[in-house]
């Protein structure tokens, strides 16, 4: 890499010759091998799913979750370190909370995804802090429907339809694009995100991992309970929770069988599907 | 030990994204002494290896009281323990104050993980450098976490950090299905053969070195040293350095040579030494 021995790259906030900013490429280095994480914006909500191997049997299944909520109507997955995630996903509440408390409404999925933008490229300025190694994918519903934002470690941050990041990225991506999420349900949504994660987890099956799955829906089976614990609370209707757990388990099932079956046709013609998934 | 450009502090990242002062730190709890701690439906345990620097000084500290429902077991540096068990017990006692109920296990925890994160993004902070198995009970059951000076908090059945801990969360692996129904005592007992796979061939367990904490649903925390560890110790019966049950064992097999099979597999995993101890545990 011609950013090594350069002397441009061993400080943060710190400009290359060229106009690079090499410790944020450093740190979406760190992103590139965090778990594969997916967000699909449906006509209905929004789903957020993450791929989560385990690394030894002795951990809490189910314990550990990557995805968070941060507002009742808004999820954040983070995918990078960890520990920056939590961070990252801490002020993305702080944030709401404040939203709340200077206009007495729920926080606009864009609004938030500009403030969490704006904190992140902070990180990109001074030589006494380093950017944070996540990429975030922010999904949320409001006045103007379900909002799906990806926030770099540089601050830059878009809209999507449909995201991914993490170590399947590239194959997660091209699954993504063959759809059309916004034509999609959420109950569709959920085996299409299954598949997907399968699918890009192909490249190190060896592993074992399960698949951390929430929603963003305004016809939440836990709702109303939701509701009666805020007394007084503004509330836009939206809901982010789990998955419910038969739903996920189903998807899970099938796009499991799916991948089966596509391995099997597979094996006459794999090197054409080779190039196609390089690609 | 090489040294490169990106290893000088923890606000920079090297060129494939790893923070290596981060990593260095978790290095330290590798310096440290074992730490186990494991869990039933009803108790965690933590069970602790102490060393002491010089033949008349102490044995350090290994674990440390939080709360009536909370312990920990630390492995690394000390001192990096003792600031962050003061802010656990602060925050316990605060939730006592402000909510009058101990503080949920998770709490604690993601609280230490959220100020160890911070020690890794800002210059002229260090990471902590001692790794914590927290066990604590609260409405939700029992609980173990570990936490780490990267802000990692993971949370396990059973866990083991410090030197030589491989070999005892090999141990837990290899019984963790059994712990859910397993008493308070037997749950120690795994604990401290567990800790027990850690010590070096000339090396055994004693009232002076080993460290234990329980606590339970129902059931304050509570710890275990010097001759109120002779209990556990007279439970897990066999005594003796690994190469003196090893040797034992030798003459055992010649006389019944009936050792399972698993224990075959085990002791060959493990190497010569090793072989001593698990087929020891049919004889239990």
């Amino acid at each position: 890499m011609t950013s090594i021995g350069t002397g441009y790259d061993l400080s943060n906030s710190v400009f290359s010759p060229d106009g690079r900013n090499f410790q944020v490429e450093y740190a979406q280095k760190a992103v590139e091998n965090g778990p594969t994480t997916i967000g699909l914006r449906c006509k209905d909500g929004i789903i957020l799913a993450c791929e989560k191997l385990i690394t030894s049997k002795l951990l809490v299944p189910g314990s550990n979750k990557r995805i968070s909520t941060v507002d009742r109507h808004v999820g954040i997955a983070t995918s990078g370190l960890v520990p920056d995630g939590k961070h990252f996903t801490n002020r993305a509440r702080e944030e709401a909370i404040s939203w709340r408390r200077n206009f007495k409404d729920s926080v606009p999925v864009a609004s938030l995804a500009d403030r969490m933008g704006s904190y992140a490229q902070a990180y990109t300025l001074y030589s006494s802090v380093r950017p944070f190694g996540v990429t975030a994918i922010l999904g949320g519903a409001d006045d103007d429907g379900p909002a799906l934002y990806m926030i770099e470690p540089s601050g830059m941050y878009w809209g999507y339809f449909g995201a991914a990041t993490g170590k399947g990225r590239q194959a997660a991506k091209s699954e993504i694009e063959k759809l059309n999420p916004t034509e999609l349900t959420l109950l569709q949504g959920i085996k299409e995100a299954a598949r997907i994660i399968y699918v890009a987890h192909d490249d190190n099956k060896d592993k074992e991992f399960e698949i951390e799955m929430t929603w963003v829906t305004k016809d939440s089976k836990t709702a109303t309970a939701a509701a009666t614990g805020s007394k007084g609370m503004v509330w836009n209707g939206w809901v982010h929770e789990e998955v419910p757990k038969d739903l996920l388990e189903e998807a899970s099932r099938e796009a499991k069988k799916a991948i089966e079956e596509d391995d099997e046709e597979e094996e006459g013609d794999t090197k054409e599907e080779k190039m196609d998934e390089d690609l | 030990m090489f040294r490169n450009n990106y290893d000088n502090d923890s606000v920079t990242f090297s060129p494939q994204g790893r923070i290596f002062q981060v990593e260095y730190a978790l290095e330290a709890i590798k310096q440290g002494s074992a730490a186990v701690g494991l869990r039933s439906k009803t108790h965690v345990a933590l069970v602790a290896l102490k060393r002491s620097a010089e033949e008349l000084g102490s044995y350090q500290k290994k674990i440390i009281p939080i709360d009536k429902h909370l312990g920990v077991a630390l492995a690394g540096l000390s001192p990096d323990a003792r600031v962050l068990s003061n802010f656990m017990r602060q925050q316990s006692m605060a939730s006592r104050l402000l909510y009058k109920r101990p503080v949920p296990v998770a709490r604690v925890v993601n609280a230490i993980a959220d100020k160890a994160q911070v020690n890794t993004q800002h210059y002229g902070k260090r990471p902590y450098g001692v790794g914590l198995l927290i066990a604590g009970v609260d409405e939700t059951g029992p609980h173990l976490w570990e936490f780490q000076p990267s802000g990692q908090i993971l949370e396990y059945f059973g866990a083991a950090i410090g030197a030589r801990s491989q070999s005892a969360r090999t141990y837990l692996e290899r019984n963790f299905e059994s712990f859910p129904d397993v008493s308070r005592e037997e749950l120690v007992l795994h604990g401290l053969k567990a800790l027990r796979d850690t010590l070096q061939q000339d090396k055994e367990l004693t009232t002076d070195n080993t460290s234990i904490a329980i606590v339970g649903i129902g059931e304050d925390l509570r710890q275990y040293d010097g001759p109120k560890v002779k209990k556990f110790l007279d439970l897990l019966g066999e005594d003796g350095t690994r190469s003196q049950r090893a040797a034992r064992l030798d003459t055992a097999m010649d006389i019944g040579g009936d050792a399972d099979d698993d224990d075959d597999e085990l002791a060959g995993l493990l190497g010569p030494g090793e072989g001593g101890n698990s087929a020891m545990d049919t004889t239990e």
